[in-house]
Formats: structure tokens, sequence, C-alpha cells
């Protein structure tokens, strides 16, 4: 969704005009640069007027905004004598400026805690949240106590603002003081199971923040956890599918059973077992011995599935992150039903800005590499604009090229006219040209291409070769080539082909690549072979050749000559002389010398009967050697000189045809994105890719294994039976009102239910996983921590019942006050 | 998993405006902006800076021509931070009214202040919705004023109680939301507490964005409209609100992919599309986003058939430009030829020739109150009636290799054409009132006013090497260290194909060097106002006085409607 200041830009036209008038006005702002002598500000701060004091502090948060907190480090003492100060506004601004300075000065921000610690009983609960927020975000690690008690004391707060921030203080006291983190697992998971989905999505970030493997304690809330995700804000949505990811994994072992699937139409389902074989690969090993007739359907758990349904209203979110997290949640944990239905959302973010379009567009490639199928009809939107920037129409064209296999003839003939404009038109960068050309070899090369879509490609580029344009050539050779290596036996014809083109192309580079893919087919067919015929042409304009396509010349020279001696071995009886022709010519380079080398190595008599009978692609081969034993490059000459070597003895053939006869490796162009594809959608290292090192960021989570069956937590565990009875601050909180002994009695009675039911507990997971010594251990090991927990609760609860009856009697009070004006209403 | 480290605001000459650091220790903006600036423009929206201490992620959104940079040393999830930049930008907005300047920031960084240590809390995003930050920061007293004192005076927060409604939106299950005495916070997260309006307005503002691609043969290969709409509400008390859309061929089946604000309750929607029942914040929002496809769903269908050509899928596109190129003996020159669609004459006389088959005729529904007040923000150009086009501007991208543009000129029609040489676009400008003048003009054939301008490309090549017919490479001759390369090649050129001679073979190869040259598409850019490609309208716009609270009886508020349809480059015509 556009966020609506780009939108009002839209609506506003006259507004560049404002922009400029400000730009003018923006040069006379830089001089008047209101700064007031450091004597004089600290006067204003010591007023006593609240209005001095206001501006002061104004002055100084301006100096703090664009300096480093050194410069506004001496206001420090006179700042924070304005704590105490009745004013919100003023207190406020003190706050600000304690959160950026207090790590400079700790010994003196010592002093303001008290003050601070008032404010947590201020009336206004805008202010207690304020001032939790300041005491835990002094990083001073001398009050990580006092911090834990606010918190505790923000977490039975009536007001959820204030309870929301004693949730995010959490994460905060703990890297002040890890040892405070029994108490701090107490809050949170009190905060975990609030009534109020504001704070909840609050509690589930701070836990990922401080304890993101604790998964003990989401059980009881799992559902209510669920419930709550539609109405959380939208980063408490984030938090939350983020969390689920990890739990999902633990706590669900994955169940699929064996379906017979309908025979009629055998063939489609046979595709989308396929992928969804593909999109599980990670955690589906017993699927390889599969059957034909069946196909595997993923059996969800009930409380998986309420996760996946409460997910389908997010789908709407205006939050792009919120979209994609739902989408991942759906791509890992779902069924592809579930994520065929997050496709149209997540083509609905290309609507967003460009930035977010990117990473959009990163995330959108991701899934289509596991899932190409749905996202076909949505080819319009993956059409390149002549506006879009670099990076996004490259991978606006891998997603061409990734439903190109899967679209109906009439879009795959236009995905290919598109590429073929792109590829042609020149008018953008040389790096369009290539990605383009490059997309229609990807389409060619994909396995589900017929022959004649293939052969389509294969004209679009050929056309090519003949362009004026030299990287579009070169890399349209680049291409055929690889298409060809492919698949020879083919593409006999398109040698041929190529070699008609040689006059045609007049990059050097254009000609080295034909020449090149002659030589190598040049063992082909030899009967009716153009190889030599190309070389023969081609040793008529070898001096005006460049470098690149000469050394191609040289080696084309020697792989014909290689092909011939071992068609026709050397040692055979002359063969009646033939070639009178180039007599003439064979004269020459004898008499220069050419063979001299060969003469020392050769000690037998053959040279003379050679020269009668040399055959013309010996004859054309010894000409070729001839002219690069003369060229100015010493590259070429050095080549030269090693075919000649090898090639000079009988006994040495063999290693040359090993050396020049090798068969290639078949060239794999993946699409670009296939390296990405190990990293978890949505995540910043699936955007950045190898750059961030092997194994992600900093900070990257892989996905974790799903759980093998028996060895997840006990489903029971997310029943929510003693949990309302837990959440004894919720009844105080909550809109009925009760005393406190009646709260005490709820307290009492919630922990004798835990207790009876604990046991029980013990023998379930004792009974069920026999075998799974280690699940049962580590559900004792949580018991155990319950129990003292438990203990803990008790003799705390004791020691503050005393004050905390005041405190709620107070609460109690105002809330039966506000009560009743609700009823007066 | 800290999300935002830290904030940094740059203007548009990039000095820094503001830093605000709120978690870890993040590199200073002074040294990521060099880093971010070494990259080429346009820079991608994540930049993975590996030399700095720590190996930064780097953020950034560009937003009214400030930059904002966000650092982080851990892997987050990129869209998080980068929607955050966005509700950061549109809260500052919102806050220091619009347009959003450097000067209104360096004015209050008191309340930039309070608003982003409100944002974000530990690293952790906290909170970005605009109504509920206005409880708790207070504005800068200009709005104040502008706004006749409207708002909470927060700064003796009194224990007013809260309108004690619940909202069990029928999307969402409805929990049982203990309303506990918040004070000043307010029971619709999205909509503040106590709101007050001396004047109660109602204002509906669509906004369609076109994206059209044109092949050579002027037949569309895709045509998206992209809508959002634009809600901005002025109402007392926590109104309900029901919007009702219609459009020619059903709502249903014309837009697509719909995201919503999160007040909107997504089952009346999937009940009855078209219908948006909702509990607006308070302020301007964005209430919806869909898309349309202007071709329809059986647009593929329509390529096979190449006979049917432009006329295949029906389009109604204000203005398009086709471009001719290769033209002349040489073929450096080409032609661009722009076409006015004549639905879109303006006011200047007479109804528009055709019937608005997309029926954006002028809604008057009995449930509007006082009716929709469209004329009065529509200015004096353009109406529902008879739409205008404005600010028509052409754009035509140029290969890298052209160095210069001879004889610009527009040959038919008014505007301006302009080129620096080394720039990559032509433009050609056109005012509303030319537009105007051209459409009057060419009245009474109903075929539309056309346009057109010629150019002429000059190579990079062709100015050193005087006559040079040889520089093969002429693209490459821009990049003046790749010459020694290109003169090996250029010489062989002349000599592999066979020796220069005058006459129609070397014009031949002039074209095809040229071609190379020629560009490829051209783009235009307009704004119709009170038209929508995709003819969706407002039917109405009702209070559920019902369910409304806190709107004395009998008020109803004053409404307005607005529709826009831009194209910011988007009908692009290729050739």
């Amino acid at each position: 969704m556009e966020s609506i200041s780009r939108i009002s830009s839209m609506l506003e036209t006259a507004r560049d005009l404002t922009l400029e008038a400000a730009r003018d006005a923006s040069s006379a702002r830089k001089t008047s640069s209101r700064m007031l002598p450091q004597a004089q500000l600290k006067k204003l701060l010591d007023s006593r007027s609240e209005r001095d004091v206001l501006e002061g502090l104004r002055r100084v948060v301006t100096m703090s905004s664009r300096q480093p907190p050194s410069q506004t480090l001496p206001f420090f003492t006179s700042v924070i004598k304005n704590i105490a100060s009745p004013s919100l506004p003023v207190k406020k601004l003190v706050y600000i400026y304690l959160l950026q300075h207090a790590e400079h000065e700790p010994d003196t921000a010592l002093l303001s805690i008290n003050t601070i610690q008032k404010s947590l009983t201020d009336s206004n609960p805008q202010l207690r949240a304020l001032a939790l927020r300041v005491m835990s975000g002094i990083r001073v690690p001398v009050i990580s106590q006092i911090v834990s008690l606010g918190i505790k004391r923000g977490v039975g707060d009536m007001s959820p603002y204030v309870r929301r921030a004693a949730a995010l203080a959490i994460p905060k006291c703990y890297s002040l003081d890890p040892s405070t983190e029994p108490q701090l697992l107490e809050y949170l998971s009190l905060l975990l199971g609030d009534k109020q989905y504001f704070v909840t999505g609050a509690a589930v970030a701070a836990f990922l923040e401080m304890c993101p493997n604790r998964m003990d304690l989401i059980h009881p809330h799992y559902r209510s956890l669920i419930r709550k995700l539609v109405d959380m804000d939208e980063w408490g949505q984030l938090a939350t599918l983020h969390l689920m990811m990890t739990y999902v994994r633990k706590c669900f072992p994955r169940r699929t059973k064996k379906v017979r699937k309908p025979l009629a139409n055998a063939t489609s389902n046979a595709k989308s077992t396929r992928t969804t074989k593909g999109f599980y690969d990670s955690d589906s090993e017993s699927d390889s011995s599969q059957d034909q007739g069946t196909e595997d359907v993923v059996i969800l758990d009930p409380d998986l599935e309420l996760l996946l349904k409460a997910c389908q209203p997010l789908l709407h979110s205006r939050n792009s992150a919120v979209v994609i997290a739902v989408a991942r949640t759906y791509l890992y944990l779902g069924t592809p039903t579930f994520l065929s239905t997050a496709i149209g959302p997540l083509i609905s973010l290309l609507r967003s800005a460009s930035d977010l379009q990117h990473i959009a567009l990163y995330n959108i490639v991701q899934v289509c590499l596991a899932y190409p199928e749905p996202f076909v009809k949505y080819y319009t939107h993956f059409l390149v604009g002549s506006t879009d920037a670099p990076h996004i129409w490259r991978l606006k064209l891998e997603l061409l090229t990734l439903i190109f296999p899967y679209a109906p003839a009439r879009l795959q003939s236009l995905i290919l006219a598109e590429l073929s404009h792109f590829s042609h038109s020149g008018s953008q960068d040389p790096g369009l040209v290539r990605e383009a050309v490059r997309a229609i070899g990807r389409c060619a090369q994909s396995s589900v291409t017929t022959p004649k879509t293939s052969a389509r490609c294969l004209r679009l580029l050929l056309a090519h070769i003949g362009s004026a344009d030299a990287h579009l050539v070169a890399e349209s050779l680049e291409v055929i080539r690889h298409l060809i290596q492919r698949d020879p036996d083919n593409h006999r014809t398109t040698v041929v082909r190529l070699a008609k083109h040689l006059d045609a192309a007049t990059s050097p580079q254009a000609r080295a690549s034909i020449i090149w893919l002659v030589g190598e087919f040049a063992g082909l067919d030899p009967e009716n072979n153009i190889a030599a015929d190309v070389l023969r042409i081609l040793a008529k304009g070898f001096a005006d050749e460049a470098e690149p396509a000469k050394l191609q010349i040289v080696l084309l020279a020697a792989k014909v000559y290689v092909h011939h001696i071992n068609a026709n071995p050397p040692p055979e009886p002359p063969k009646p002389a033939e070639s009178k022709s180039s007599h003439s010519l064979l004269d020459d380079f004898h008499e220069e010398g050419g063979f001299r080398d060969l003469h020392l190595d050769s000690p037998d008599q053959s040279t003379m009967k050679e020269r009668e009978i040399l055959h013309p692609t010996e004859a054309l081969y010894q000409y070729i050697l001839l002219l690069t034993r003369y060229d100015t490059s010493y590259d070429l000459r050095d080549r030269a000189r090693v075919y000649k070597a090898l090639l000079s003895t009988p006994s040495s053939i063999q290693l040359a045809s090993l050396l020049l006869l090798a068969p290639k490796p078949v060239p794999q162009t993946p699409s670009p994105s296939e390296m990405r594809k190990g990293y978890v959608l949505g995540s910043a290292s699936l955007v950045v890719g190898q750059e961030g090192g092997v194994g992600g960021l900093k900070g990257y989570e892989e996905l974790p294994p799903w759980v093998k069956e028996g060895e997840e937590p006990d489903p029971r565990l997310r029943d929510e039976v003693g949990l309302t009875a837990t959440n004894v601050y919720e009844a105080g909180g909550g809109s009925r009102s009760i005393t406190a002994s009646e709260r005490l009695d709820a307290a009492a009675s919630s922990r004798v239910p835990d207790l009876a039911v604990s046991p029980a507990r013990i023998l379930n997971g004792v009974g069920v996983g026999a075998g799974v010594g280690a699940a049962s251990a580590g559900k004792e090991k949580t018991l155990d921590e319950w129990l003292e927990e438990g203990d803990d609760d008790d003799d705390e609860s004791e020691e503050e019942t005393d004050e905390e009856d005041e405190s709620t009697e107070e609460e109690t009070e105002s809330e039966g006050g506000s009560e009743k004006d609700r009823l007066m209403k | 998993m800290s999300v935002v480290e830290a904030l940094y605001i740059f203007d548009e000459h990039n000095i820094p405006l503001l830093e605000h650091t709120y978690t870890g220790r993040p590199p200073p903006g002074s040294t990521i902006l060099p880093l971010y600036l070494q990259h080429p423009s346009p820079q991608p929206s994540l930049i993975y800076l590996p030399n700095t201490t720590p190996p930064t992620l780097l953020y950034s959104i560009i937003q009214d021509r400030l930059l904002y940079l966000s650092p982080c040393s851990t892997d987050t999830e990129p869209l998080q931070v980068l929607e955050f930049l966005h509700r950061v930008a549109d809260a500052l907005e919102d806050f220091l009214g619009s347009p959003l300047l450097a000067s209104k920031i360096e004015g209050n960084y008191d309340v930039v202040a309070q608003l982003l240590s409100e944002m974000v809390d530990g690293g952790v995003i906290n909170c970005t919705e605009p109504n509920a930050l206005r409880d708790v920061v207070e504005a800068p007293s200009f709005m104040k004023s502008i706004l006749g004192g409207v708002g909470l005076p927060s700064t003796t927060p009194s224990p007013l109680n809260p309108s004690n409604t619940t909202f069990s939106l029928s999307s969402r299950p409805s929990l049982p939301r203990p309303i506990a005495n918040l004070n000043n916070a307010s029971p619709v997260p999205w909509r503040r507490a106590n709101v007050r309006h001396t004047s109660n307005e109602l204002y509906v503002d669509i906004v369609e964005t076109l994206h059209i691609t044109l092949s050579p043969s002027g037949r569309p290969l895709s045509a998206l409209s992209h809508g959002t709409i634009a809600f901005t509400a002025k109402v007392s008390g926590v109104p309900d609100l029901l919007l009702h859309l219609s459009c020619p061929g059903g709502i249903a089946n014309t837009v697509a992919l719909p995201v919503f604000h999160p007040c909107v309750r997504l089952n009346r929607w999937k009940e009855r599309p078209g219908e948006l029942s909702f509990v607006p914040p308070d302020g301007r929002f964005v209430l919806a986003g869909y898309e349309v496809d202007l071709l329809g769903s059986s647009a593929l269908d329509a390529f096979s058939t190449a006979t049917k050509g432009a006329a295949g899928p029906r389009l109604n596109v204000p203005a398009t430009a086709t471009v001719i190129p290769s033209l002349g003996p040489t073929g450096a020159d080409f032609e661009v030829r722009l076409t006015l669609n004549p639905r879109f004459m303006g006011k200047a006389k007479a109804p528009s020739p055709l019937p608005s088959a997309t029926g954006s005729s002028f809604p008057r529904t009995g449930g509007l109150g006082r009716g929709i007040g469209g004329s009065a923000g529509f200015g004096s150009q353009g109406t529902t009636a008879s739409p205008s086009i404005e600010e028509l501007v052409v754009h035509v991208p140029l290969p890298v290799g052209v160095r210069n543009v001879a004889e610009l000129r527009v040959t038919k029609g008014p505007g301006d054409a302009g080129y620096t040489a080394g720039d990559r676009c032509i433009e050609w400008r056109i005012s509303a009132r030319e537009v105007g003048m051209l459409m009057a003009g060419d009245r009474g054939t109903g075929l539309g006013a056309v346009a057109s301008m010629r150019g002429t490309v000059v190579s990079a090549g062709v100015d050193e090497d005087g006559d040079g017919g040889g520089s093969g490479g002429a693209g490459e001759l821009s990049n003046p260290y790749d010459y020694d390369d290109d003169t090996a090649s250029s010489y062989q050129a002349p000599e592999v194909s066979p020796p220069k001679k005058e006459g129609p073979e070397a014009d031949a190869r002039r074209v095809r060097q040229n071609k190379v040259l020629m560009p490829s598409c051209a783009t235009v850019s307009f704004s119709v106002k009170g038209w929508l490609a995709s003819g969706i309208r407002v039917e109405s716009l009702m209070v559920d006085q019902k369910k409304s609270k806190g709107l004395g009886a009998g008020v109803t508020p004053y409404k307005g409607v607005k529709y826009l349809c831009v194209s910011r480059k988007g009908v692009e015509s290729r050739c």
C-alpha cells in the first residue's frame, strides 16, 4: 500500500513550487542557526520559570539531534535538575536527554533514579510508562534490581500502555544484568498471557529478543496468541509470526499420509507432487520411495491449522513485511493450498514504493523458484518498464523465465517477444541486453520446454549475430554455445548455420566463438563435416583476423588435423597424390624449414614420401602453423609451438587427441537466484546473497528442522485450563472489580490445580514417549523450574500482599469509579 | 532481534538533519553517508556494508527529497525496517505539516525527538500509528493554530473518560476487550481519543496510477491501474462509516488484490464487495489500495489474433506516444508522435463527443448529505463531466551511445522539447493550456489530436572520426579509455567488409549502425482530474448513526470526493 505522504504528493500539484520556495528558505536558515552561548543556555535551564526551562530544553534537544552527545554533555546537571518538574513537557524532554546521555555520566544519572521511580506511581499511565521506559533505557548496570522491580510493578499495572512498556523493558533489563533472568522470565510469561493484544505483541517481541528458544514458555499461550494475532498491531504480528516459525517446527511433527490420486488427471497431479516435494525437500526424506500412483498429503495438526487460518486476514495487511511473513509461514509450515492464497497478496506488493518493491521481488522470486505455476497468471506484473532500475528489471526478467515453462503457448511467445525486444533494442544499458539474452537462453534450456520453442529461442538468438551491437553478438553466441553443448546431436545444422554467419559477424569475439564451436563439432559425422572447409576459408583471411579469432583458427586447425590423423593413421601406405594444386604452397614452407623438428623426431625417411602425398587437411594445418610462426603475438606463436610439438610424432597423437578433443562438460546456467535458494524467505540474507558470507549475515537464523515424530512436546501443554486463573492481575485490571482477599484466594487456588495436574503430565510424558528419554527429561526439568517458580511466587506474594493491598484498593476504587461513570453514561 | 538501531535523516543536499540512536553502537551517519553515496544511483534500498565495524546493513528510503537511513548490524526482515522508515516519514509529515521540509524538522526538534522516542523502544518498533502518537506527543503549536486548537491538551492530561465503546469488528474474532481506565488512550488503537472538530468533514480521494505498456504495433501488452483510496476524516467522536464504491462491470470483477487499512472490516468487503465499513482514524490516511487490470483476464487470448491490432482490448488511454525510428537517408532521425484521446478535451466547449463509457458522471446520490462537493476541489481545469489532461510530458530515453540530439524540434503541435547534450532522456513538455489549444484545433475528426517531434541522433563516434563510416562499435567509444581497443576493431571492420562505397550500400550500413542509437520507447506522463481509468466511483458515503458515538445528533458532515488519474512515465510505447 502506498504511504500517505506519497499519495498526498500526487494530489498536491503545487508542491514542487513549495519545495523550490523552501529550498530558498533553507539556504537562509543555515545562516541564522540560533545557537545560544553556553552560559545563557545554562541560565535558561536553571530558571524558575517553566517556560524558560522548556525553551532551554528545546534548544538542548535541538543541539543533541545534530551533534554528538559530547557537545551537550556540559548541561547534564542543569538538565537533570528539572526531572522533578511537575510539567509533563519538561519531563518528557528531560527523559529524552537522559536516555541519550546517561551512559556518559552514569554517576550523576543515578541521582535521577529516585525521581523516576516516583513517577512509576504517578496517576497518569502515560507518565508511568515513560518512567519505566527511561529507567530501563538508562544503561547503568547498578540499577538492574530497581529496574526489575519497576518492571514487576509495571506488569501488574492496570493500564495496558504501562504493561506494554514493561514488556519492552524486559530485554533491556536482561542485557543490563543477565542475572535477573529468572524474575524476568516470570514477568514475561505473565505478559505473554495478557488479555490485551496491545501488550502481547510487545511481549512476543521481548521474548524473541531475550530468550527465543524457551518454547516451554509459549505452550500455554499458544492458542491465545494465535487468537490475538489479527488484532495486534503490525509489528506485533511480525514478531508473532517470527516466533511461530520456530515454535511450529519444534512442536509439530510433519505427518504425511499417502493418498491414491485419481487417475483421470494423473499427469497434472504428477507435476504438483513434484513441486510439493521440492518444496519440503528438507524434511521429507522418506518421499523418495514414492509410488507413481500415490501422493503425499500433509496432515495438519489442529493447532497448526489454527495458526494457518488465523493468518488469512493478514494477507490484506497494508504492511508488506506482514504479507511476506504470512507467505513465509505458508511456505515453510503450511500446504500448497494455503500458499496459493498468498500469491496474489505477494504480487500486490509490487504496487508499493520502489524500495519496497525491490525487496518484495527477491521474496517473490524465492517463492516462484519453489512453486512457479500460480505466478503465471500475474505475468503482466513482471513485464519490464523503461523506468525500472537495474536491480528491479533483473529480478523481473528472472521471474519471466521462471514462469516460462509453465506458461501457455501464447504467453510463451509473448515472453519471448518481450525478451527479444530488450535484447535487440539496446536502448538501455548493455546490462539489460546481456540479461535479456541470457534469459532467452534459460527459457530454451528449461527441461519442460518443447523442442519447437527451443528452436524458436535459437532462431531469435541467431538473428542477433549480424547486429552492430558487439555486446549483443558476444552474449548471444555465448548462450548459443551453451545450448548446442547441451544437446550436440540435434544441433549439427545449427553449427552449419553459424558457420554461414561467419561472413556477417564482425566482432572478433563473435568470430572466435563461432570458430571454436565449429572446431568442437569437427569430429561429428566425419564424412560430411564442414570444419575443414571453414578452415580453408579462414586460412585465406588469416592475416586480417584479430587476435582472439586467430587463436581459435589455430586451435581449429589443430583439431581438424587431429581428426584427420585419427581417421587416417600416418603409417599407412601412401595414397596416390591428389593435391597437386597446392603443391607450390607446400614447397614454400618446406623450404623455410617449418618441418625441421619433425625430421629430428622421426628419423625414418618418410618426409620425402609425405611431401608427395600430403592430404589437403594436413597442408592447411601446416600452412596455418607457418603463418602463426611469423605473427606478432607471442601468445599465438607459443600456442602454435605447443600444437606443433604435440602433433609432430605419431606417438603423441593419442595425447593430443586427449588434450584437444576432450569432451567438454555441459555448462549449467541456473537461474541467478538459485544461489540464494537456501535462505529463509523474508530475511536480509536473502537480499544480500553471497556478499553476506557463507551461512548468511550475522544474526541470520536457519529454519529449524521439523521435530521428529514422537519427540514433540505433549500437545496437552497447549490446553488453556489453568491459564485463566494464573493471570491474577488480570482480574484486577479487567472490568470486574474484586477485593484483595478474593485475589489472594484466586492466587492460592490457581496453584493447586497446577500441582495436581503436573504429576499427571509427567506420567503422560513417560507413557507416550517411552523410548524417548530426552524429551521426558526436558519435561521434568521444566516442571522442577515450575515448582521452584511457584515457591518463589508464594514467598514473594506473601511478602508483598501488604503493600499490594493498599495499591489494589486504590486501583479498585478508581476502577469502580470509572465503572460507575460508564454506567451513568 | 533489535530492528532499528538508529535513524539518520539527511536533506536534499545530503546535509545531516538528524541523528537518533536507539540501541547499540551503530556507525555514525558521517561514516555511513559516503558509503551510501558510493553506490551508483538509484541506490538499492538495502545495501550491505562489510567494511564498517560492525558490518552493517543499511536501509534507505527517499521521501520528499529527504533521505532516511537506518543501519542495522544483524539480519532482520528488510521490509520491516523499510516500512518503519515510511511510517516515520508519514508521522513526521502528519505532525509537522505537508510537505515535509528540512526547515520544519529543524524548527521542531523537540517534537521530532519525542516522536522518534515513542516510535521505537530499545530497538523494537513500538508504535507507529499517527493517531496513537497524537495521544502521547503534542503537535507543534503552529499546527494547533491552524486546526483551531483541536486535539487533546496533553499538557494537563485530564482524567477524562474515554468513550467506552467496544469495537468488535465483524471480520476479527470478537474478543472480550476490557476497557481499562486508559485515561488518554483510545479504545480503537488507530483512532485517538476525544476527537473534537468544529466543522465535520469527510473527503475521499481516489488516485489511480497507470502502468501501460504498448507493443510496437500499438497493442497493449499490459495495462494496470494501481488505485489508492486516501481518506480524510475530520469528524468528532467515533464515527462508523460506510463507503460504497461502484463501477461498471461490478467491483468484484474489476478490483483485484486489495489491501486495507486495519480499520476496514474485511468480512463486509468479502460479503459485499465494494462496501467498506470502518471506523476511521482521525485525519488523513490511506484507506485501501487495489489494482485493476484494464485489459481484463482474457487479454492473453487477444494476442493470438494479430489482425485485431490496437482495437483488440479496448483501452481508454488519455495520451499515447509512438516512436518511429530510423528515418532519413542514414537512419539517424526519429519521430515521436503524440496522440491525445478526444475524450479528454477538457471543459473548453461542448460536452465530450463520446458517451463516457466508464461512467464517471457526477454522482448525486441521496445518501450523501449535502452532496459531494466535487467541483470545489477540482480547480478550474478538469471536472468529472469533462476531464482534461494536465502536466503532459513525453520522455524519450536514449541509448548510452548517443552523444547529442541534433535538430530537435516540435514539427507539429505545441510544447517545448528539451535535451541537453549528455542526457539520457529527451523531455517534451506541453502545458495544460497548450493541450487545450491542440484539442480545440482538432475538434470534429473524433480521432484525437496528434502532435509530433523530430530529432537526429548524433553518435559519440561520428564527431571524432569525421567521416568515420567505420566506427563499428560506436557505443563503446563513449568511454574515452576504450579508445585503444576500439581502433583495433574499427579499422578491422572496413577491411572485412567490401571496401567503402558511396551510395546506398554505405547508407544501409549506417542505418544499421544508427539503429543501435535509436530510442526504443517513449513514455507519457500526465494527470487527469475527475477521471479514473478503472471507472470506479464513490456511490455513497454514509455515517452509521446507530454505531457512531459522539457525533452530535443531526450533524451531517460535509463530504467531498476527488478522482485523479496520473501517469508517471507510466504509459510506455515501444518500437
